[in-house]
């Protein structure tokens, strides 16, 4: 997969599960100001995310950074990278 | 817009606004005596007491403002709602909570945002009714709460929507009342209510004749919905179950 299919995978996942605008769906916009999520989101978003990319999420700290759309694009190409070099 | 249709505006501002500062001004001096009535002789819950006041006053709001709305209810006899549960219903008005009064049982507890809170005039009832103000609360409060008040009977009301809508189409659900019901084992109750988006939207500040309807649809059981995803399939159910009964009643 590459980024770009990547980011599509995440965009789509996100819109379709949290019934979000997708034209707000750029890199820059904040999870809980521009896209208003929430806490319990931020929960579903590693089920998501697992279910649309099939690995298990364990990295707590890394998730509690997150803060924007772009945040998670990156988060899931590293860990992407991460499984494909084994 | 013809004369008839201005002349009802008029009247509904002239007459629902003095009539509800009325009985909100009398229900305030009432009720620290009701209150020390019911404490004496009815032996009743602090709490009980005050949620019991609120729906009364939901009762009044109805009576006032059913000649302008020609009310219709379905799905609110006795016995129809299961408690304890969990009501969620679309959001269109501030007066939403208002038409609460339809509901057949007084101990509601209602989980709203901050801002309802700031109104000085409502504000001690409901910090005396202990309404969950859920910006405030993290969800593992509002979930022990939650979960104190489903086990004692009462039952949990809230908003998925979180806001009114803008332009009366339905916003995306939050999963918080997914989460209490299938951790609770308690059902969701949906009702759906239209109308009060022409009676008062967000953004004015003067009432319209409006056709109100209000529906409680059958209970939806957490047992059905397993898995972490649960909690997310419940809510895409209740939400399509909410969507397609409000088109239908429009």
């Amino acid at each position: 997969m590459t980024n770009d299919e990547i980011i599509d995978t995440i965009n789509s996942a996100l819109v379709k599960e949290f019934e979000l605008d997708k034209d707000k769906m750029h890199p820059g916009a904040h999870l809980f100001d521009n896209l208003e999520l929430d806490s319990l989101d931020m929960v579903d978003m590693v089920i998501v995310l697992e279910n649309a990319f099939k690995f298990k999420i364990t990295e707590e700290k890394d998730i509690r950074d997150i803060r924007t759309l772009g945040d998670i694009h990156n988060f899931v190409i590293k860990k992407s990278n991460e499984i494909r070099k084994g | 817009m013809p004369f008839a249709g201005k002349f009802f505006i008029v009247l509904i501002n002239l007459t629902v606004f003095p009539l509800l500062i009325l009985m909100t001004i009398i229900g305030i001096i009432v009720a620290p005596f009701a209150f020390i009535f019911f404490k004496l002789f009815g032996n009743l819950d602090t709490v009980k007491i005050i949620r019991y006041f609120v729906w009364i006053y939901g009762k009044g709001w109805l009576a006032i403002i059913k000649p302008f709305t020609g009310l219709t209810t379905s799905g609110f006899k006795r016995g129809e709602i299961p408690t304890p549960c969990i009501i969620v219903l679309n959001h269109l008005s501030f007066f939403d909570t208002f038409f609460m009064g339809v509901l057949p049982f007084s101990n509601v507890c209602f989980a709203l945002r901050s801002w309802p809170f700031k109104m000085a005039w409502y504000r001690p009832f409901m910090r005396a009714a202990q309404y969950l103000d859920v910006e405030r609360l993290s969800y593992d409060e509002t979930f022990t709460a939650s979960r104190n008040l489903l086990d004692n009977g009462g039952v949990l009301l809230l908003f998925p929507e979180a806001h009114r809508s803008r332009d009366g189409r339905m916003g995306r659900f939050y999963s918080g009342a997914f989460k209490i019901s299938i951790a609770t084992n308690y059902p969701i109750v949906p009702l759906c209510i239209t109308g009060t988006d022409e009676l008062l939207p967000p953004g004015r500040w003067y009432l319209k004749p409006a056709k109100v309807k209000i529906k409680a649809l059958s209970p939806v059981y957490p047992d059905a919905f397993t898995g972490e995803n649960g909690h997310i399939e419940m809510r895409k159910h209740v939400k399509a179950l909410i969507a397609s009964e409000v088109e239908r009643m429009r």
